[in-house]
């Protein structure tokens, strides 16, 4: 009980849990409407899934000062490339919480006159512009862990006089006795690089968990956009599968990937 | 800007803000109505109240186990007085709760916006002869100074006594206008968030 009180202090908590509840709202009713059930079943999925929406909204508002505050901090990172991803990342955030308010004084009945199609739409563009910064930062930390990685191994073999079998070993032009062949060489450096990459992801899991949320993510924007259509299915459970990865990284702060 | 973004953080700031919003909407509306030409004002005031009051119970979700552990608490208080009257009053809040999110349940299923239920515009009146004014006025001013040595007390008392009318209202046994409602909450709304924004000014019980 007083883990939930803590928890739910938060307000981006309650927010992470509504948007888990619209999410699966969503991915229901797909499989609800595939599988024949009764229109008014249906009806009221959808009804469930729009408060929700429109709850998320309200709960939002002010989200846009949030963002505003993180890009100011995140301008005062030693990084170049991580300060430019991560700034920009929380700009587009902040543009797009502030396009969601407009979207819900339009829908609250405030300011009806708003088209709502064209605010909804560019608040997903900026939506996505953010995602493509998370990746490109996500990218920049897996590669610079990975070269750290692979150089250690370089110097533990070297420290151990070589050809010591297992680990990830980035040998130079073939090993003794292979046949001087370009595709098997290069498959096999290709492997080699998705098992440093697996285990740089294993031995970081707020990395591995922010990547995977970004790219679940994705398909949100990128299908309302109409970029890559896939369907209300997929868009809920992957809407549906980062808001409890979000959750997590709420409830064990030590899964929230840090500058 | 951080102070801001600290107390909206947290899930009773934002919610204070907004019940402050609401209220504020309310009394507005009170003042505007008899207007003449303020229609479309008095409309959006109404929207907006409307929403922002559906979107609170968003905000309230949840909240029957705070309450629970509320009630927990406040069994373990020292003097008798106190332990008595908060375990009781948190014990209501739990079932408040629990009644908030069935009517929101059954708001949800059947798609119901709020009712609003217009109160009748009774105005106040009353007459207190010359010994009990003056009385009264030792009364309150006896009152005043023991308040004003201890802050965290008189917020809470302003608090409780703003909020009360609502409930008053509603249930038909004082009935008031909206005006006075929504003022009245609007106060005990910015006595909440000052008791958010500044914990010391929270009333502890020892």
């Amino acid at each position: 009980m007083d883990a939930w009180v803590r928890f739910s202090a938060q307000s981006q908590a309650r927010e992470r849990l509504c948007r888990a509840a619209q999410y699966a709202c969503s991915l229901l009713g797909h499989a609800l409407q595939k599988h024949g059930a009764s229109p008014e079943l249906q009806k009221q999925i959808r009804q469930l899934e729009g408060h929700l929406s429109l709850g998320r909204k309200l709960l939002r508002l002010g989200n846009s000062a949030d963002a505003l505050e993180s890009a100011k901090r995140a301008v005062h990172l030693s990084d170049v490339v991580l300060r430019f991803c991560i700034t920009v990342s929380h700009l587009n955030r902040a543009l797009y919480f502030a396009c969601d308010n407009v979207l819900w004084a339009g829908k609250s009945g405030l300011a009806p006159r708003v088209d709502q199609e064209k605010w909804a739409q560019r608040s997903f563009r900026y939506y996505l512009f953010s995602l493509i910064m998370n990746l490109s930062r996500d990218a920049y930390e897996i590669r610079l862990l990975m070269e750290q990685e692979s150089s250690a191994c370089s110097r533990r073999l070297k420290g151990s006089g070589g050809g010591v079998p297992g680990g990830i070993e980035m040998r130079g032009s073939g090993g003794p006795g292979a046949p001087g062949g370009g595709l098997p060489q290069l498959a096999l450096k290709f492997r080699l690089r998705v098992l440093l990459l697996a285990r740089v992801l294993r031995s970081h899991p707020p990395l591995l968990l922010d990547v995977v949320r970004n790219a679940c993510d994705l398909f949100i924007p990128l299908d309302k956009l109409g970029l890559w259509r896939c369907g209300p299915g997929i868009v809920g459970l992957c809407g549906l599968m980062s808001s409890i990865l979000s959750i997590l990284t709420l409830i064990c702060p030590w899964l929230r990937l840090k500058p | 800007m951080d102070a801001f973004t600290r107390f909206s953080n947290q899930t009773q700031g934002r919610d204070r803000l907004f019940r402050a919003t609401q209220y504020t909407c309310m009394l507005l509306r009170y003042l505007l109505e008899p207007k003449a030409g303020k229609e479309k004002v008095v409309m959006k005031l109404k929207k907006l109240e409307s929403s922002v009051s559906t979107g609170r119970k968003w905000f309230r979700l949840g909240n029957v186990v705070h309450a629970v552990q509320a009630t927990q608490q406040s069994i373990h208080a020292a003097d008798l007085v106190p332990r008595f009257c908060l375990t009781l009053a948190n014990l209501n809040r739990v079932i408040y709760f629990i009644c908030d999110t069935v009517l929101w349940m059954e708001q949800v299923a059947h798609d119901r916006a709020k009712r609003e239920e217009s109160s009748s515009q009774v105005p106040l009146g009353y007459s207190v002869a010359d010994e009990e004014t003056e009385w009264l006025q030792s009364f309150l001013l006896l009152l005043f100074r023991s308040l004003k040595k201890h802050p965290p007390l008189l917020l809470d008392t302003v608090k409780n006594v703003c909020d009360i009318l609502n409930p008053l209202d509603q249930l038909g046994i004082y009935k008031s206008n909206p005006g006075l409602i929504g003022l009245g909450c609007l106060v005990s709304s910015i006595a909440g968030i000052i008791t958010v924004a500044y914990p010391q000014m929270k009333l502890k019980t020892h």
